[in-house]
């Protein structure tokens, strides 16, 4: 191949595919707007709230940007939104050891920053991040219909047992222990803060009565 | 060094290496962060755009440095413009600090980072572009009178040489793809999607493009080999790079919101960016092969090298391990991507950036033969350091993809429990590069000054 050919090769060459992506760029905007709920004025502000306290310095999102801190695009599936509210706002007052330190956001920038991520996690991924494996697996085999339950409602999102699930919330390994009154149980799913003043876990008021004592006759289990 | 003007190239050698020794610094204290967040007085986040941001900004000033070096030989005559050269290079300087007292300022008072027409004064909480709006523009300004100067200098004799063809293409194309990051979208998809234009266009794109121009010009530089060879492969390289990487782009827009046909075009692509890689390897070993006679700078040709093989290993293996969808629907957004990172940067820029700084700076101070000892040892600490931080952060990846993505725990407890020791022995390492980079700093600032002891 003589020098002229191969320039020319890269020169054209490389027009050619910057044309392709051109193309594919102006038919994926076409499709973006369908694939995510509409933005309003609320996501934009929490966007902005997102970018002001360079949240990205330290957490990935759509699995982009730092990795200290985990992902946020389906923050809002993964956790109740209540939860994160109060945990971006004062961090160490939900978990002492928490690695993120107080910013100083306003109610105002709390509340819009969970509109953005409620928007965050309503996008279309393609399916982005996969369900674990052995999660999947273990939903199968649950036990009793307060296992059930605890699945159901994620509460693992937040709650270890044996090393399995968040960090989030206290630790359920030794729960039965720890509380062996499946009473004390139901109430504190009723109104978590009514009996750990501190707490940011939500009310669970959407339960049943019968559905109420089916969790907590399993977690009493728990020793 | 034939010309006075290109002894502008050794301030912009020197601002890139001292910033090259704040990011090694602030990159140990986000090491240590990992294990004691509250480490320092400023957040891992500011730390972590201190780290960042001095990289791209050294790599850039090493790039324009190396360029002023070129331009002048190749086109065969003095600089357009030496006082213009020199007014970039304070310019430049004096954005650069502005920009960093302002992340320590925002790092100290968040709230102080206040919208003000339309855009954030201090950082666009944006990864590698939080420069804000009003740095972004100077620079633009920057890059634009860099460019002028270069194009001025070569329009006085009208040498239009392959090599300084590609690399202010290159050059030119960096300049073009830094537009897509300055304007804001309300959607974070739209936002993911520009923003990759950036990032991956950059060192995937042009920065490969200034990368082969380099490589060419520092092996004919320091083996004599004729240009019209080089210059084919270098063609047949920069060809290779551009149509494997600009679609290649596709590989960071599977899991974003954007349409699945990006998974095939992503997938192949990419898959196939190693291959230009290889071939500037290949380039590399045939060219130092084919050489007859004694080379005198033997250190610049080993950097050379050097920055061809693990620019293939960094920027090529460790990619394409998790560039397949498959797979990197596991691994997306693991400290994998971490790995790759490091690998890829030391490999395709910092050792490109140091092996020109070899091979060109012994000629600007005019000595025939230096002390070459302290380049090898620089290269040895930074090197081994490098490759043990990357096995770390590997092993952290590997683990953090099994238990998190895989079996379902906890995020933070992977990274508090499980990976603990490769943060340990990361950080362990991170010192090891800092020695390196102590050694490299000082022999750049005296290389060629003194005598060569006999031997060396």
């Amino acid at each position: 191949m003589s020098n002229n050919a191969a320039k020319h090769l890269f020169i054209w060459g490389s027009v050619l595919c910057f044309v392709i992506l051109i193309v594919l760029t102006v038919d994926t905007m076409g499709k973006l707007d369908s694939r995510a709920p509409e933005i309003t004025a609320e996501v934009d502000a929490g966007k902005k709230v997102w970018h002001k306290y360079d949240c990205i310095g330290c957490h990935t999102i759509l699995g982009n940007g730092s990795y200290f801190a985990p992902d946020m695009t389906k923050a809002t599936v993964r956790k109740p939104k209540g939860y994160l509210k109060k945990f971006i706002m004062n961090p160490r007052a939900i978990r002492p050891d928490a690695a993120m330190p107080v910013l100083g956001l306003s109610e105002k920038e709390a509340n819009d920053l969970m509109a953005f991520l409620d928007w965050m996690s309503k996008v279309d991924t393609n399916n982005w991040p996969p369900p674990p494996i052995l999660a999947q697996a273990a939903a199968g085999k649950a036990a009793s219909a307060g296992q059930v339950l605890f699945q159901q409602h994620d509460c693992a999102a937040c709650h270890q047992i044996r090393g399995i699930g968040g960090v989030a919330g206290p630790d359920l390994t030794n729960a039965g222990s720890k509380q062996p009154d499946p009473e004390w149980h139901i109430a504190h799913l009723k109104d978590p803060a009514a009996l750990a003043p501190d707490s940011a876990m939500p009310a669970f008021n959407e339960l049943s009565d019968q559905e109420l004592r089916d969790l907590a006759e399993y977690l009493v289990t728990l020793k | 060094m034939k010309y006075q003007s290109q002894k502008i190239a050794l301030n912009f050698y020197t601002a890139a290496v001292v910033l090259f020794l704040v990011q090694v610094l602030v990159g140990i204290i986000a090491a240590l962060q990992f294990m004691w967040p509250d480490f320092f007085i400023l957040n891992f986040n500011t730390i972590r755009t201190l780290h960042i941001n001095a990289l791209v900004v050294w790599l850039l000033m090493g790039m324009m440095g190396a360029t002023y070096y070129v331009v002048p030989e190749e086109s065969e005559t003095e600089l357009w413009s030496l006082p213009l050269a020199q007014f970039q290079f304070w310019a430049t300087v004096l954005a650069v600090t502005l920009v960093v007292v302002g992340y320590i300022v925002m790092g100290i008072f968040p709230q102080a980072n206040i919208e003000i027409f339309g855009t954030l004064l201090l950082n666009e909480g944006r990864e590698y572009i939080e420069a804000p709006r009003w740095a972004d523009i100077l620079i633009v300004v920057s890059v634009l009178l860099f460019l002028f100067n270069c194009f001025m200098t070569i329009m006085k004799t009208k040498k239009f040489t392959a090599v300084q063809g590609v690399l202010l293409g290159g050059l030119t194309f960096l300049a073009l793809m830094y537009l897509p990051g300055m304007f804001y979208t309300k959607s974070m998809v739209k936002d993911q999607y520009w923003w990759w234009w950036v990032v991956h266009l950059w060192v995937e794109g042009s920065w490969e493009l200034i990368a082969a121009a380099l490589l060419a010009f520092m092996l004919h530089k320091l083996l004599g080999t004729d240009v019209k060879v080089l210059a084919k492969w270098m063609y047949i390289e920069v060809g290779l790079v551009m149509f494997t990487g600009i679609l290649g782009l596709g590989h960071h827009y599977y899991w974003i919101g954007t349409p699945s046909y990006w998974l095939w075009v992503g997938g192949i692509f990419s898959s196939l960016e190693p291959i230009p890689l290889l071939l500037m390897v290949w380039d590399a070993f045939r060219t130092t092969r084919e050489t007859r006679g004694v080379v005198s700078n033997r250190i610049g040709l080993y950097l050379t090298v050097s920055h061809a093989i693990f620019n293939f290993v960094g920027a090529g293996l460790w990619g394409v391990i998790h560039t397949l969808p498959q797979v990197n629907k596991w691994t997306h957004g693991t400290q994998l991507t971490t790995a790759h990172g490091h690998l890829a940067f030391y490999g395709a820029y910092v050792l490109l950036i140091v092996a020109m700084i070899y091979v060109t700076v012994p000629s600007i101070r005019g000595a025939k033969e230096f002390n070459q000892s302290k380049g090898y040892q620089a290269f040895w600490w930074m090197t081994i350091s490098m490759v043990f931080i990357v096995v770390t952060i590997t092993g952290a990846g590997m683990v953090q993809t099994y238990l998190e993505r895989l079996l379902g725990l906890d995020y933070v407890s992977v990274k508090a429990n499980y990976n603990l020791w490769f943060w340990i022995f990361r950080a362990i390492f991170g010192v090891g590069f800092l020695v390196g980079v102590l050694i490299l700093v000082v022999d750049v600032l005296t290389l060629g000054k003194k005598p060569a002891a006999s031997g060396s």
